[in-house]
């Protein structure tokens, strides 16, 4: 007989380990967000019949139940009201300090995003941030037995430098 | 449809800390000291098993946990068998859940088992892993993981807006570590000073070493039954389930349902409700275990809660009125700070703790405790569960 080994040794893609999203179209329906990210646009869903903008993008709308959405796009710049810098705990995949800040981007919505470009210490309380796109490791489908590389990007914030 | 009484009438844990043992192992640990408890229930008796665990199937590689978990426990449930994930409130949604089935009489004595094998053999999978308790395509993929991150960002907004100091964080890591000194079913039986607190490696400033709840391995059971069957299988006192309530108003970092990260109005909408269908208020609660996930989470519970008003939760910890002697004791085990939190066990360890504390037979007893109030908050503050148990239905 022979044994055969740990799968992931073998050097298969395991998508359970992948901080990231899914993002590929065969996986996930919002993946215009990732292909908006790509041309430096922030987006969501605005439900056509309703008008509600919820964020993250939606397939359906939570308010009126409709699934006729459109993308629009969001502000790409805030301001830091609060931040934080980890220092221990970080996880694998992302470095120590790890920044984060909770961003008011005007009209009501705030979110909480990493902060990238930025060294412990430079942030400051009222601080203005942009959109910050950057390519990420692809995600490996397999098609007809034959593994394919989706490249991704993903998104945080980073300091506006005057 | 009958509308019967709810009693928990048992509980046991197995050993909490860095265990030498896999989630199979610590569950029978569990409930062997939750049967022992009860020594007049025979296993053939329990018809029902909630198992809360959310790691078994990343950790553990093991979903549909509950029929492996009551192969190794000897029970042959036939009312209801299944796992329940609502991460740091598991244990606690378990007995809602058995409370309405056993009320409603579709099952009669049920066991609540649940907890975590967090450790990994390689340490970065630990910490790798908890990226998946959040929203994990928007949050996890911001490495925002479980949320020392945002608790540093609770803690500045509660200090910022109300003037909460340093000491006052750490006046709630003293006092839990203080009780739970003497558990020795917890993760640490030792005491820290506030000298100790304060000088502590910082994790996510303000917050320290010591204003976190440590990554623990550990199982909790307990058994409920009705009125009718808690009073033949023991002379113990009856301990009633009174109300609960359980509140989400978000999921994710985006969509706050607060004025500011201090302010929790899914915490608030659970107690109003809890403590109506208790028929009580926070000023009748005799004793508390809630959810000090960081040192700032006590505080805010204080707050939320209502044993004290808005922004004055540091000086209430400050000035002992969470300690024994004070208004209302909490965390008289040692809660998360001081057992641990291996996510699903938590509410039940809580549970354990209360019936102790309203039989009398607590290791740090509260004198005459009548009505007791446990709490859990869940993932990136998401969630707020609630139950209140009596020494009367
Ligand atoms: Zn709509």
């Amino acid at each position: 007989m022979s044994v055969l080994g740990v799968p992931i040794l073998e050097g298969l893609y395991p998508s359970t380990m992948d901080l990231y999203p899914l993002e590929a179209k065969e996986f996930n329906r919002i993946h215009p967000f990732y292909e908006n990210l790509r041309q430096k646009r922030f987006t969501t869903t605005k439900c056509k019949k309703c008008g509600s903008e919820p964020f993250p993008p939606r397939v359906v709308c939570p308010k009126c139940n409709s699934d006729d959405l459109e993308w629009v796009d969001l502000p790409t710049e805030g301001k830091v009201l609060r931040f934080t810098e980890e220092v221990a705990g970080v996880p694998l995949g992302f470095e120590s300090p790890l920044i984060h800040a909770l961003v008011d981007l005007g009209g009501g919505r705030k979110l909480i995003s990493r902060v990238v470009n930025c060294k412990e210490g430079e942030l400051k309380e009222g601080a203005a941030v942009k959109l910050a796109v950057f390519d990420i490791p692809p995600m490996i489908i397999e098609k007809k037995g034959v593994m394919a590389e989706a490249e991704r990007v993903f998104f945080a914030f980073e300091p506006v430098k005057k | 449809m009958p509308d019967r009484k709810v009693c928990i009438i048992g509980g046991g844990m197995s050993k909490w800390g860095v265990r030498e043992a896999s989630i199979v192992d610590m569950t029978q640990e569990a409930a062997k000291d939750c049967f022992d408890d009860v020594p007049a229930l025979k296993r053939a008796d329990v018809d029902g098993l909630l198992f809360a665990s959310s790691y078994c199937g990343r950790r553990s590689f093991q979903v549909n946990a509950a029929p492996v978990m009551a192969e190794r426990i000897g029970l042959k449930p036939t009312s209801i068998c299944t796992r329940v994930d609502t991460l740091c409130a598991g244990g606690s949604s378990g007995i809602i859940l058995a409370t309405g089935l056993i009320r409603s009489g579709m099952a009669d004595i049920v066991m609540i088992a649940g907890g975590e094998k967090l450790y990994t053999p390689q340490r970065w999978e630990t910490y790798y892993s908890e990226l998946a308790s959040i929203d994990h395509d928007w949050d996890g993929a911001q490495g925002i993981g479980l949320p020392p991150p945002f608790f540093s960002m609770t803690a500045q907004e509660h200090m910022k807006r109300y003037g909460t100091t340093k000491e006052q964080l750490s006046a709630v890591s003293v006092k839990n570590r203080r009780n739970g000194a003497t558990n020795p079913k917890g993760h640490f039986q030792k005491a820290v000073t506030m000298e100790e607190v304060m000088a502590a490696r910082p994790i996510a400033p303000p917050l320290g070493l010591f204003d976190c709840t440590p990554v623990t391995d550990g199982c909790a059971a307990v058994l409920l039954t009705h009125e009718d069957k808690a009073k033949e299988l023991s002379d113990r006192p009856l301990v009633y389930i009174r109300g609960t309530a359980q509140a989400t108003l978000h999921s994710m970092s985006m969509n706050w349902p607060g004025e500011h990260l201090a302010d929790w109005l899914h915490l608030r909408t659970a107690a109003k409700k809890v403590y109506e269908r208790a028929r009580v208020g926070p000023g009748d609660i005799d004793v508390a275990q809630t959810h000090d996930c960081f040192t700032i989470s006590e505080i805010i519970e204080m707050e939320d809660l209502g044993f004290c008003k808005k922004g004055e939760g540091g000086h209430f910890v400050e000035s002992g009125q969470s300690d024994f002697g004070g208004e209302v004791p909490v965390n008289t085990d040692g809660g998360l700070l001081s057992c641990g939190h291996p996510f699903g066990a938590t509410g039940i360890r809580q549970a354990r703790e209360m019936l102790h504390q309203l039989q009398g037979r607590a290791i740090k007893q509260v004198e005459g405790a009548k009505i007791g109030l446990t709490h859990n908050l869940s993932g990136l503050n998401v969630e707020h569960t609630i139950l209140i148990y009596g020494r009367e239905p």
